[in-house]
């Protein structure tokens, strides 16, 4: 009861506190339960969700062979499995050690159920598509990405004019091009730049071209990282005896990594979002699919329950991801204070 | 013997970086000798053959390539400049509702910056020219005696006529960028310590003028830096006006390459064209923060 006039006096302070709140807040009550009303109203009643639901192994797995979409829906659960262990599991400490590890694993394991080979039946790049498509491309071009950004922002901050002009040219070009250029015209000159003979599918193409644009951004965010940690401890461990490889790994990586985690995890999700992009250069991820679907006689016009539904879903992986994200730099701070 | 380290470590690697790229530039050699391409800018002064839907400068296609590059250059900063002042104008209201007493709008305006920050741009993009414009019902939404039209042709304004690409692509930056405008705004205001708001309050300014001379001017100098990089990334985000069929200087040149295949060349040319614009961006944000600092020196 008391919790009632609690909250009760709580709205009244927050929301009716003098005239111009009170229309406000009235006025937006109202357009509120307005748009609520149409958006139920549309949802049950007015759209048709079969475009959805009919085609949900494509949203899933693209144009991957039917009697194989076990493998990708596989990879798909572990990840989720994984996500689920991470953030309610028990606290031990092999769990907890093993899990970054186990992380790292799924992308060859991802990549070993797509493509196929030793027993299962190879499968071509060209077939994958859809959220798991998305997803890998997200997967790999972090995990490459990252230590290429590291290098960047400890060569942007070496006292060697050269490799630091160097990486300061590279870093600052490829944060002034926009993304959709990279991806276009990595899908196009790369072949052009590799021997003849040689030739990368689309999928690593774009893999490529992602981790090149996004290792610029990455390595601007440790750079602040970096810039952050006092000289005094550089002074230190010079004084401890470590050489110049040793503080770099012992010392400054480490720290600089912490301190830029929250950006870190902030370009990862944007990196997932922006997979997107390849919708319009030619791979079936996840809003490719959507297109295909929509340029398909039996579903078209049907723009309106196909971008509500994609966009829910990209919701939801990145929601999952931030939460993620926001576990990580916690347990981070508590292994801190540990020390 | 630790210079002597230093410079055989950078030699090193600046021998791998020069080796790797000669290995680069040599195999483009050969690729684009096989190809019979080569690099030449010559094909920039023959006539484009291809036209515009929209040019603000007269266009004809028997005009050159280079006078189609710059409409589009034109195009991108017509679009960018327009979407950075209605993305500016809504991420302020987003933001101050964000930061506001009234937790109802601070509810609100939470939710619009989570769901348009989860979301990519580019299926926000297709939403607005598929769903918004495109598929309209009855192809007009609001008509108001030919002062005001929103139809599927665009937006129409007592004659001032936007296509529907250009609104689309105008209202999907702007709404996006919006978002993040507003959380920059946001962590501005946060940035003057709370003991200001009640120095105002005790002084017996009023709340807008406590506001407008007390807080705003001291969140300033944090707001415009995160401003700045916002604009720029309106400005690279701005290239998905090919999601909708806008001719900015991305899609030009995806144009022109898809016709003479010179992707070399087409590259060079926009990535001068994007120095262009940001240099064009982060000067004049630069000459408003002087403009800024200054006022307040002389206040």
């Amino acid at each position: 009861m008391t919790l009632i006039i609690f909250l009760f006096q709580r709205l009244r302070k927050t929301l009716f506190s003098n005239l111009s709140n009170s229309i406000i807040s009235l006025i937006f009550i109202l357009i509120i339960s307005l748009v609520c009303l149409n958006t139920f109203r549309w949802l049950i009643f007015k759209a048709n969700w079969t475009v959805v639901t009919s085609n949900l192994p494509l949203y899933a797995f693209g144009s991957f062979p039917p009697n194989e979409r076990w493998r990708p829906a596989t990879w798909i659960i572990i990840l989720f499995l994984l996500s689920i262990i991470t953030l309610f599991g028990p606290g031990w400490k092999w769990l907890r050690k093993n899990l970054l590890i186990s992380w790292v694993a799924t992308i060859p394991l991802g990549l070993y159920l797509l493509y196929g080979g030793f027993g299962l039946s190879p499968i071509m790049s060209r077939h994958w598509g859809g959220l798991t498509l998305t997803i890998l491309l997200t997967a790999c071009s972090s995990l490459l990405s990252l230590p290429l950004g590291i290098i960047l922002a400890l060569f942007r901050q070496s006292s060697l004019p050269l490799i630091q002009k160097l990486s300061s040219f590279y870093i600052d070009v490829m944060r002034a091009i926009p993304l959709i250029a990279v991806l276009f015209f990595g899908q196009l000159l790369i072949p052009l730049f590799l021997p003849v003979g040689i030739e990368v599918d689309r999928v690593w193409r774009a893999i490529f071209a992602f981790t090149l644009f996004v290792s610029a951004y990455i390595a601007e965010d440790i750079r602040g990282g970096l810039q952050s940690i006092p000289r005094t401890q550089i002074e230190a461990a010079n004084s401890l005896g470590l050489n110049q490889f040793q503080i770099i790994q012992l010392i400054l990586i480490p720290q600089a990594l912490r301190i830029a985690l929250p950006a870190l995890t902030n370009q990862s999700i944007g990196l997932f979002q922006n997979t997107s992009l390849m919708a319009i250069l030619g791979l079936v991820e996840l809003l490719g699919v959507g297109r295909s679907i929509l340029a398909n006689p039996e579903f078209i016009g049907q723009y309106i329950e196909v971008y509500v539904w994609l966009a829910c879903v990209y919701w939801m992986v990145c929601t999952i991801m931030a939460v993620l994200a926001r576990h990580l730099e916690q347990r981070m701070t508590i292994n801190q204070a540990n020390f | 013997m630790k210079i002597n380290q230093k410079l055989f470590f950078q030699l090193g690697i600046v021998i791998l970086f020069f080796g790797l790229i000669g290995i680069l530039i040599n195999n483009l050699t050969i690729n684009l000798i096989r190809t019979g391409l080569g690099i030449n800018f010559s094909w920039l002064f023959k006539p484009a053959s291809f036209a515009l839907a929209e040019h603000p400068l007269p266009y004809s296609s028997s005009d050159s390539y280079a006078w189609a590059l710059f409409i589009g250059w034109l195009n991108s900063l017509q679009v960018i400049v327009s979407s950075l002042l209605l993305a500016t104008f809504l991420g302020i209201l987003v933001g101050f509702a964000r930061t506001g007493k009234n937790s109802l709008l601070g509810i609100i305006s939470a939710g619009y910056i989570t769901i348009i920050r989860q979301t990519p741009l580019l299926l926000q993009l297709m939403f607005w020219y598929f769903v918004g414009f495109l598929g309209l019902k009855d192809n007009v939404l609001i008509h108001i005696k030919d002062i005001f039209i929103i139809s599927n042709q665009g937006i129409e304004l007592s004659g001032f006529k936007l296509s529907s690409e250009f609104s689309a692509l105008l209202l999907g930056l702007s709404i996006f960028t919006s978002a993040y405008i507003a959380e920059v705004i946001r962590g501005g205001i946060l940035s003057v310590p709370r003991g200001q708001w009640e120095a105002y309050r005790s002084l017996g300014l009023s709340e807008r003028k406590g506001l407008i001379s007390i807080i705003i001017p001291q969140a300033l100098p944090a707001i415009i830096p995160g401003l700045t990089s916002q604009y720029l990334n309106l400005a690279k985000n701005s290239t998905l006006a090919i999601a909708v069929g806008y001719s900015d200087i991305y899609a030009i040149n995806d144009t022109i390459i898809n016709q003479t295949g010179r992707a070399i060349e087409c590259f060079l040319i926009l990535l001068t064209s994007f120095l262009l614009l940001n240099l064009l961006i982060s000067n004049s944000m630069e000459i408003i923060n002087r403009i800024i600092i200054n006022s307040r020196k002389y206040n």
